[in-house]
């Protein structure tokens, strides 16, 4: 299509919408609630697994359950999921300094401690890495396991989607997609780490502790 | 074209929920971002799954017509009945429900240019189709045959369709969830200026708990149907006994998404009564605000009596009573609502219109489907009739009785405003009595048979129940050639139908003050509300809406007095 005609068009549907009274162009920040509430989504996801693990746990009489080959299967390790875990936290209190550090316009502080959450969610990722090779049990081999590997996988899916995320994110407020008062993917970046790290609290305790 | 229309939006805004008009076929009609379009696309597509689904149904009440069954295969039939259902459920009743009506009618009835997240509404559209022709293709591969809802261990061993049918259902599921969290932000953050909670049409509150129940309830279903799949795929212990699993939790899990999944099925269609109702008394709606919030009621409700579907699994005794307390609670709501109704009809000057008379049956059937339900609800009663004809008689009681009679009377309320063309009244009188009367000839006989002791499911039956099941196998054919007076109609009505005024009924809601069908972006000016709408008989409660008819005149175009705006 020739240059011009796109502009005559563009003019024609832009005319018809200035046109349209602007009582509708305010501001109502209706993506903060839908993020909010797709995460609550996203919990009722994890609880619907939980419950399943919780169900399974006392439908046998025994925890750890013998699996499939008559093994009895040992606790999980908690030493090194806490020193995992600490990882994981720490990002979120960095993932907070970043964001205060936006909210100061302080853009240095901001790129450092976004590049340590980054760096810190790998590490936590390599951490589960690692467990998932050295843990005793199988994905198949148990219910202990089925809920386990379906869990933890689970997190740590969100936790691989969220440390794209950040990325992406660190990219944008480099590029100045983000201002000073407008950085709405910010917000729903740290409220979506936070909530990653709230869901690992629960399956840190349902898994290595309880 | 797309182009530029794109580049537009982009200098409008991102506030303006304004999305300019795309001018080519594609992104019109196809890949629309428009809440009314892809409200039509969710109604055209369950429509043709309907037909689809019916015919189903058909091969299974013929298989019925002999004791000996014959007609196919027994592996044959439990795969017919199996995608009869989920079909029934997932792509026709809830898209058309929560897809269709919502989509179209709810940011017409709250003011409102578009849904709050118009790109997540394309996407929840197009999982749906999607998912549907997963379903279908089971046939191909051997389709799932453990019922609609595929209690393991037969849905973990059975034909490679049932994980067909797990992916279509988690697809669908996450369509609903998307539609639910998109409606619950529309309906909290875009109502028009001066609408408050109790000033929303009852449609809207309906859609407000169905959005809830979709949002919470449909993540479960994902969550089971993933476990299902992951199960099938994986060879992961979920439900298989045989290594530690357990198959009551599929049906915990499933049950916790599909008992609040029949108040998604029903609640938009008590929302469409409640606006038909009144429009066709001529009389303010009766309790108001007790129908808005026995919706919400029930949705809560409906989240804590999903294991009264588990009596006869072998559920701990001490929890059926308090499952069972809280189901029959659950007609309390229920029937602050139907008595509501009746209050609105009683002494209002009635009008018999299809969408009236379907409503009027709505309220008949509905109510017998749910009293069976309170039998049902019973432990002692339900242990008796549990797996037998008397629950399939009691959901096709609610679920066509109630949700099909509920969409047939949106869809005879609503074609003027969506097609901007009329139906023949008469034809659809035809379309009602012959529906009504197949439909009770069809479902009514279940009870006894059941109660008789005919087992649900079977596709051979012992010959002393063949006389009921031949009056059902006939009456269901009536049933299904009805439906082609309503196809008939429509097609009758797009092609030589005469042009619909603005407001054929004289309604009330914001819907009907604007022209039809309405202009891509809904309002020129945003109204603003100072009531609810149901006040008949006095100035309708916005102002603002002059400029909206571009000098049509208002009303029904039959020379009555349009009411005036406030």
């Amino acid at each position: 299509m020739a240059v011009s005609a796109i502009n005559a068009s563009h003019e024609a549907v832009r005319a018809r919408y200035e046109s349209v009274d602007s009582v509708y162009r305010e501001t109502r920040d209706l993506r903060l609630l839908g993020f909010v509430l797709f995460l609550i989504s996203d919990v009722v996801i994890f609880s619907a697994f939980i419950f399943a693990y919780l169900y399974l746990r006392n439908s046998v009489p025994n925890w750890p359950p013998i699996n499939k080959d008559g093994v009895q299967l040992p606790r999980f390790d908690v030493a090194f999921a806490a020193i995992n875990s600490c990882v994981l936290f720490g990002s979120g209190a960095t993932m907070h300094y970043a964001m205060e550090s936006w909210k100061k316009l302080n853009r240095s502080a901001f790129n450092l401690w976004m590049i340590a959450t980054i760096f810190l969610g790998l590490c936590f990722l390599g951490g589960q890495a690692y467990e998932y090779h050295s843990v005793a049990v199988t994905w198949q081999g148990s219910t202990m396991g089925a809920s386990f590997f379906t869990l933890t996988g689970l997190h740590g899916f969100h936790v691989f989607v969220g440390v794209i995320y950040l990325i992406v994110l660190f990219l944008q407020a480099n590029r100045g997609v983000y201002t000073g008062s407008k950085y709405f993917g910010l917000t729903a970046g740290t409220l979506y780490w936070h909530f990653v790290d709230v869901i690992w609290v629960a399956l840190f305790y349902l898994f290595y502790l309880m | 074209m797309a182009v530029a229309a794109a580049h537009a939006g982009a200098i409008l805004g991102d506030h303006d929920h304004i999305h300019p008009e795309p001018q080519g076929f594609i992104r019109k009609y196809v890949f629309s971002l428009d809440a009314k379009v892809i409200g039509v696309q969710y109604m055209v597509t369950a429509f043709l799954f309907f037909i689809i689904a019916g015919l189903l149904a058909e091969i299974v009440r013929t298989q019925l017509l002999s004791p000996n069954g014959g007609f196919v295969s027994n592996d044959t039939y439990n795969g017919v009945y199996s995608i009869h259902g989920s079909a029934m459920v997932w792509m026709v009743i809830i898209p058309m429900m929560t897809g269709g009506f919502g989509n179209f009618v709810m940011p017409l009835q709250i003011g409102a240019r578009d849904v709050a997240f118009p790109w997540l509404n394309l996407i929840s559209f197009w999982l749906f189709p999607v998912s549907a022709l997963i379903l279908f293709s089971s046939f191909f591969v051997g389709a799932p045959d453990a019922g609609w809802t595929e209690y393991p261990p037969i849905s973990v061993q059975g034909p490679p369709g049932t994980s067909l049918w797990a992916l279509a259902i988690f697809l669908i599921g996450i369509s609903s969830t998307m539609t639910g969290l998109n409606f619950m932000v529309t309906i909290m953050k875009m109502r028009a200026p001066g609408m408050t909670f109790t000033r929303m049409p009852l449609f809207v509150w309906a859609s407000l708990a169905t959005a809830l129940l979709n949002m919470v309830a449909t993540a479960a279903l994902s969550a089971a149907t993933a476990a299902l799949f992951i199960e099938r795929t994986f060879d992961v212990p979920f439900f298989d006994p045989a290594r530690g699993g357990s198959p009551l939790l599929w049906q915990h899990m499933f049950w916790f998404y599909s008992h609040p999944a029949v108040y998604i099925m029903i609640l938009p269609a008590f929302g469409i009564v409640s606006e038909i109702l009144p429009t066709f008394a001529r009389k303010p709606i009766f309790g108001y605000k007790m129908i808005a919030f026995s919706s919400i009621a029930i949705a809560l409700l409906g989240f804590m009596v999903w294991a009264h579907h588990m009596f006869t699994s072998g559920l701990a005794p001490w929890l059926q009573l308090p499952f069972m307390l809280l189901t029959m609670v659950i007609a309390v709501p229920t029937g602050i609502k139907i008595f509501s109704w009746l209050a609105t009809l009683w002494g209002g000057k009635i009008e018999f219109t299809p969408a009236m008379l379907f409503s009027i049956g709505f309220l008949l059937v509905f109510t017998f489907g749910g009293l069976t339900g309170i039998f049902l609800s019973a432990v002692p009663t339900d242990l008796h009739e549990h797996g037998t004809y008397f629950v399939v008689g009691h959901i096709h009681y609610v679920l066509f009785g109630g949700s099909v009679f509920g969409l047939y009377a949106g869809l005879y309320y609503w074609w003027p405003k969506i097609t901007g063309r009329l139906m023949n009244a008469k034809l659809g009188v035809w379309h009602f009595w012959t529906t009504f009367l197949s439909f009770n000839a069809t479902f009514l006989p279940m009870h006894w048979l059941g109660l008789a002791g005919m087992p649900r499911r079977v596709a051979q039956y012992r010959p002393e129940f063949q006389l009921w099941n031949d009056v059902e196998t006939i009456a269901s054919y009536v049933l299904a050639l009805s439906t082609l007076l309503f196809i008939y109609n429509a097609i009758e009505s797009l092609l030589r139908g005469p042009k619909s005024p603005p407001n054929p009924w004289n309604a009330r809601t914001l819907e009907w003050q604007i022209s039809s069908p309405p202009p891509y972006y809904n309002f020129k000016t945003i109204p603003a509300v100072l009531k609810n709408p149901y006040d008949f008989g006095e100035p309708l409660p916005y102002i603002g809406l002059d400029r909206e008819l571009d000098g049509q005149p208002p009303g029904n175009g039959h020379g009555e007095p349009a009411p005036a705006h406030a």
